[in-house]
């Protein structure tokens, strides 16, 4: 077989047993890859009521068939689990270079079930697996963690493990890899952290053999020349990466601004994409074979928050900025390198600390229990928040928690902007109505990388939508959500692949994509076949949530969001208007009224029934 | 007396005195959404997404006193 391995590490912690196994050939070409065979394998394998943070939940990383391929951006890997913040499906997406040596091994997948006894690290050279004793890095943050693991393996090895927040089980921990990258939604790190697993090791040489390699090199050249013709005329992406984006929501008045109190940051300029490549740019940084390079390395050179890393990436500014009030840009360059240091998803944490700061600033906890002031703005303060999280210290046992069962423990639910118990990125959908709806039934909670239709609602690509609209979100969502299934379980970065890859006719959409999983796999997908595989992965993934107890009763939006209007910018005066979309949402997926997937739809893509 | 906002790469368009990213400028009465933003060199088509105060409306909208014309890279990101 060409394209993927067909091949899966299973690694049981509690026994240390590994086992390898071969993918049935039918299953591959169904579930696509990544985060289709991850769900395949969960659904299976496991109860969906496990309690997340046990031996019994089951950790998978999964790669996809163009990762490790030529096909640009083809370095993403997908961690899949039961997610402890939310109870519901956790699937993260990074890049980076793991991902790309972690498919070298071999194997596709890796799978790790049960708890080890004492910390530990896997170390998987091909087929030589080890686990072993990680107790030396246990409590070392994820940069001395990586250089260690790499000194006492191989230099050619490539790193992705958890930090102090993984390890203390803050429920916003995220798995980093090379240092800055992230799988970081959903603590997906506190579930390594309860594995007793700091890191995963990989190295090898086994690329995956393609069907057309010619074919191949030809569409890889044809898709980098048109990211190359962009990046001449001055793409956003290279010279800011993402964090020319806070200009763009503040001016629709969809920025979060302490904690969704505002949809404008009247600091905006302080903490935008020119002040940061003004003053703490050093140079862009890509994932693995990615032409558009959108990864910023920073230092801030000297001062209180002196240190160099990468980001902060839009997502970050949004929370740990805007979202919090913080308007000083060294401080907020910090708290993204604290995040990647002690390996924390820098949207929950940024987010939680919000909801405290408006909580305190509301009187509804004082500083004695914090342990300081907490105002919006205070940017040492939010600093300092960031440690007592990663190290469970005090009030950071609270916070490690998330927003939503802060704001619930102190009695003031309504102020956690969270769906499915998850933190909101970085749009207000009370003025980007489709992203309402979005956060409303993603599979993951709240989150932009499940359907980003933010892409049409704000950026005009690959065609331009009113935010305000509802009319026709319903179709768009579904399709954004499908095509975000298809992108993460083939490999490719969604930046690359909305862009560059896929077309702007939404009949033809995904013909590009199609071929290039064709070339690497051989398996002769049509376009519509990729977008039904799309669908039953993301159907399934559903049927795992129902299951979890995070059913169609959480399809829902916080009270901020559908009761208290946006007080400024081009959308004041709005409310995200669910009810006017979900009806009509449940139809377009196949589902019944109540929310659930028809026995028709199931038995269409093939999916069990119980 | 109209203010245009150019976000990102596209400040390169404005001259020195703008200030992060806004100028003002004059123009007549009746001027359009499309005609005010024509004097400035990006593309017209669908690599940029242009607004009005924030809104998304018809290119051809006549513009009033102190009205924010904005225009950014259309380009997947965030
Ligand atoms: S576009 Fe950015 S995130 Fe995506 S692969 Fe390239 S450098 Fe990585």
């Amino acid at each position: 077989m060409y394209g993927w391995h067909l091949k899966l590490l299973r690694v049981n912690l509690t026994t240390h047993k590994v086992t390898t196994e071969d993918v049935d050939p039918q299953i591959a070409r169904d579930y696509l890859g990544g985060r289709g065979w991850a769900i395949h394998y969960l659904y299976k394998e496991m109860n969906p009521a496990v309690d997340p943070l046990s031996p019994e939940n089951i950790l998978i990383f999964a790669t996809g068939p163009l990762t490790a391929t030529p096909a640009p951006t083809g370095n993403r890997y997908m961690v899949v689990t039961k997610s402890p913040l939310t109870g519901a499906l956790a699937h993260s997406n990074s890049g980076g270079e793991f991902p790309t040596w972690m498919k070298r091994t071999g194997f596709d997948l890796f799978i790790f079930e049960g708890k080890a006894s004492e910390p530990v690290y896997v170390l998987v050279n091909e087929d030589q697996v080890e686990v072993r004793s990680a107790a030396h890095v246990w409590g070392k943050d994820t940069h001395e963690t990586t250089d260690i693991l790499k000194a006492e393996t191989s230099a050619e090895a490539r790193v992705a493990c958890i930090g102090p927040a993984g390890e203390n089980l803050a429920l916003m921990a995220a798995i980093m890899n090379d240092k800055h990258r992230a799988a970081a939604r959903s603590g997906v790190g506190a579930v390594m952290g309860s594995k007793n697993l700091k890191a995963v090791v990989a190295m090898g040489n086994k690329n995956p053999p393609l069907h057309d390699t010619e074919g191949m090199r030809a569409i890889s050249v044809e898709t980098s020349k048109n990211v190359g013709a962009d990046v001449k005329k001055g793409s956003n992406m290279r010279i800011y990466g993402t964090s020319y984006v806070p200009q763009v929501t503040n001016t629709l008045g969809i920025l979060p601004t302490r904690n969704f109190l505002q949809g404008t940051f009247e600091h905006v300029h302080n903490v935008d994409g020119d002040a940061l490549k003004d003053q703490y740019l050093i140079r862009h940084t890509p994932c693995y074979r990615c032409p558009l390079s959108c990864g910023r390395l920073t230092e801030v050179p000297d001062g209180p928050y002196k240190g160099k890393g990468e980001g902060p990436e839009y997502e970050t500014i949004s929370s740990l900025g805007t979202g919090c009030g913080v308007s000083n840009l060294a401080a907020l360059v910090k708290a993204n390198y604290l995040c990647n240091e002690y390996g924390m998803d820098t949207i929950t944490t940024g987010m939680t600390i919000a909801v405290a700061m408006e909580m305190y600033e509301k009187g509804y906890i004082s500083e004695e229990l914090i342990g300081m002031p907490l105002k919006f703005g205070d940017h040492d303060a939010m600093i300092a928040m960031i440690k007592k999280m990663a190290y469970n210290e005090g009030f950071g046992k609270d916070l490690a928690m998330g927003s939503y069962r802060l704001a619930e423990k102190y009695g003031h639910p309504e102020l956690a902007v969270t769906t499915r118990k998850q933190e909101f990125p970085g749009y207000d959908p009370r003025g980007s109505q489709g992203m309402g709806l979005l956060y409303a039934t993603s599979n993951k909670g709240a989150s932009h990388m499940e359907g980003d239709v933010a892409y049409e609602e704000v950026f005009g690509v690959p065609v331009k939508e009113n935010p305000h609209s509802t009319e026709g979100k319903p179709e768009l969502v579904k399709h954004f959500q499908d095509s975000f299934a298809l992108i993460d379980s083939s490999g490719l970065c969604v930046f690359v692949a909305i862009r560059y890859v896929f077309d702007k006719n939404r009949l033809i959409w995904p013909q590009t994509l199609a071929t290039m999983m064709n070339l690497s796999t051989g398996a002769g997908y049509t376009p519509e076949e990729v977008m039904k595989a799309a669908d039953r992965v993301y159907t399934l993934e559903r049927m795992f949530l129902i299951k979890a107890g995070s059913g169609p009763e959480w399809d829902v939006l916080p009270y901020r969001m559908l009761h208290e209007p946006l007080p400024d910018g081009p959308a004041k005066g709005m409310v995200a208007e669910l009810d006017k979309m979900l009806p009509e949402f449940y139809e377009k997926r196949g589902w019944d009224e109540k929310g659930y997937p028809t026995k028709e739809k199931l038995m269409e893509l093939g999916l069990p029934i119980n | 007396m109209i203010r245009i906002k150019m976000i990102a790469n596209y400040r390169a368009v404005l001259p020195p005195e703008a200030k992060h990213g806004v100028i003002e400028i004059d123009v007549p009465d009746g001027t359009t959404v499309y005609e005010a933003i024509s004097r400035f060199d990006i593309p017209l088509n669908d690599e940029s997404v242009i607004v009005l105060n924030g809104l998304t409306v018809d290119m051809n909208t006549p513009l009033k006193e102190g009205d924010m014309v904005t225009a950014f890279s259309a380009i997947a990101g965030g």
